[in-house]
């Protein structure tokens, strides 16, 4: 799969908080390139030079575009006639606005000037988390990947239909053979929501299409059981209740990382 | 215009009084009695045009003073505004600072693989727990100018309900984390699909909602999403110790939260469950709580948010905002 690039466009870009998200977004394995202007001075305007010819010269594959760029009264807002530029010039382009001025009018104008444009843009606060961040990237990215790993212990290959174990960061991935047909398809669906939101739970409804029989809850809760003693055995310990796949009051199940 | 037509016939009879006086009248006093009919409607003529023309100056003063009001109001609010954002940017920076610093430490001591000792952790985890509260007050006080604003309206756009929580899980997740909290949500229909709203409405009323639910339950939060024929639902439910039936009248009101009726040290403004209750009813929704308190096995709050599904407004862009 190759590896998605992310154009970061922000005048504090030594700063750590832009270097904490960029850690993560390498992390995420995501190619991250700043847009540093030429001159040690930096005005609104090199910075908008400079981002139209860095998203020509390297067409990536998501934008993470500052509003506030330099200290000059005009380019107080100097970010949202970038993205104004790029909405125009490549529609289908992946924004996501990093600032501090994630509400008010300023947002509200930038976002219906996005809306005409049917544009993916979205705005975060800058003290967002690097997760979160992630998150909004990954979502706004549409990438639904192929391979979805969870924590630094399990794998789920999508395209190849199976899940890999390790007991030990230093120990090679091996598949767990136990886990495909249905299972698989139920173990990729909480994967998926996880991946997408970790907090989002799969209701019963979505899950019980991958059970048999006239009992789709008991089946599944069966079939569950059956996932968690297969990885459980894949790393190597015992996986209870409220480990790896947790029944969230009756209503359906959510994916937790597995603490090791 | 009663007035000038009175005048006019006043005047009519002024004129006409000398040639038609005599024939009309059979014994004429000093003056004949068309001519004080003529002048007397002439003083009222004159009266009820000026009484009228003073009048409609008054009224046309009056709206010239408030349209100006109006625009001094919008003018006032937008250099506010410009000024909050600076405040906010300039307010922001020192926090970025820290914050980053935090990460970058907290990033090393992981990768060193040494044991954090247990006060540093706590000092780590107080700059990030703070952190949201920061980011909601900050755009609580937003809210507050925009409430102050003459109403232009609802914004409505196209959103999606379920990003909008999906979006505020992901940003409490972590300081419940590592509260050792569980923060979920779900929404029914699976598929929800969107919703005409205003969609910074929904999201700083949801976030209100949460950052309160993720500060109370003991360990479990939960959001769920639902709709019917009329409108959505978004429900703020966790398992915390409840609020006490005498506290929930007083639960809206601007500035009170359950240390002011304690008398204790207060933790936050109190500003954002009236945000939120103000919000809400601003768009034609309600807010409602529910609690039940220890010792009650099932103790738990919850809060449910309803706003009316409105048809999409005649110009708008068919993509979701959120």
């Amino acid at each position: 799969m190759p590896e998605s690039k992310i154009l970061i466009i922000d005048d504090e870009w030594e700063s750590a908080i832009v270097k904490a998200v960029q850690r993560r977004l390498q992390d995420e394995g995501w190619n991250t390139i700043i847009v540093q202007p030429q001159s040690q001075w930096m005005v609104g305007e090199e910075f908008e030079t400079a981002t139209i010819y860095a998203i020509e010269d390297e067409r990536p594959d998501g934008v993470l575009l500052d509003v506030r760029l330099g200290e000059h009264r005009d380019d107080q807002f100097k970010g949202l006639e970038i993205l104004r530029q790029i909405v125009e010039r490549y529609p289908t382009l992946p924004v996501l606005m990093f600032t501090q001025y994630a509400q008010g009018p300023a947002r509200d104008t930038a976002v219906r000037g996005a809306l005409r444009w049917n544009a993916p843009v979205d705005f975060i606060d800058k003290l967002a988390s690097p997760e979160e961040v992630v998150l909004r990237l990954r979502r706004l990215m549409g990438s639904s990947p192929d391979i979805i790993p969870i924590g630094a212990h399990l794998l789920v290959d999508v395209g190849a239909e199976t899940v890999s174990a390790r007991q030990d960061r230093d120990s090679l991935l091996a598949p767990v053979t136990d886990i495909h047909g249905m299972k698989f398809e139920i173990f990729r669906e909480l994967a998926s929501a996880w991946y997408r939101s970790p907090g989002e739970l799969v209701p019963f409804s979505r899950l019980e299409r991958y059970s048999e029989g006239e009992e789709a809850r008991a089946s599944l809760r069966v079939r569950i059981r059956e996932i968690k003693v297969s990885l459980g055995k894949a790393l190597g310990i015992q996986l209870g209740a409220n480990d790896l796949i947790v029944n969230v009051r009756d209503r359906g199940y959510r994916l937790t990382p597995p603490q090791m | 215009m009663l007035g000038a037509l009175i005048l006019v016939f006043g005047l009519a009879n002024l004129v006409v009084a000398p040639v038609v006086g005599e024939a009309m009248f059979a014994r004429l006093w000093g003056i004949e009695p068309l001519t004080y009919m003529g002048a007397a409607l002439v003083i009222l003529g004159l009266a009820i045009t000026s009484l009228a023309y003073m009048v409609s100056d008054i009224v046309r003063s009056r709206r010239r003073a408030s349209d100006e009001d109006r625009r001094f109001a919008e003018r006032w609010t937008q250099v506010t505004q410009q000024y909050f954002d600076l405040f906010n940017h300039d307010l922001g920076r020192p926090l970025r600072r820290i914050l980053g610093k935090e990460r970058e430490i907290r990033e090393q001591l992981q990768a060193s693989g040494s044991d954090i000792h247990p006060s540093v952790r706590e000092l780590l985890d107080e700059i990030e727990e703070q952190t949201p509260s920061f980011r909601l007050m900050m755009s609580n006080i937003q809210v507050l100018i925009e409430l102050e604003t003459p109403n232009t309206g609802e914004h409505l756009h196209a959103v999606e309900p379920a990003e909008v929580v999906r979006r505020i899980v992901d940003r409490y997740s972590l300081v419940a984390g590592d509260a050792n909290k569980q923060i979920v949500w779900w929404s029914e229909p699976t598929e929800f699909g969107i919703v005409y709203c205003d969609s910074s409405a929904v999201e700083h009323i949801v976030t209100n909602l949460v950052d309160n639910t993720v500060r109370y339950a003991e360990s479990f939060a939960e959001i769920g999403l639902t709709r019917d024929d009329q409108a959505f639902h978004i429900r703020v439910w966790d398992d915390g110790p409840g609020i006490a039936s005498r506290y929930l009248p007083y639960l809206f009101d601007r500035g009170w939260t359950p240390e002011v009726a304690r008398h204790e040290e207060r933790t936050s403004s109190g500003l954002g469950l009236f945000i939120a209750h103000t919000l809400a009813k601003r768009h034609g929704g309600d807010l409602t709580v529910e609690s039940i308190t220890v010792p009650d096995s099932d103790h738990h709050t919850s809060f449910t948010l309803t706003l009316p599904l409105q048809s999409a407004p005649s110009r708008t862009a068919g993509e979701p905002v959120a």
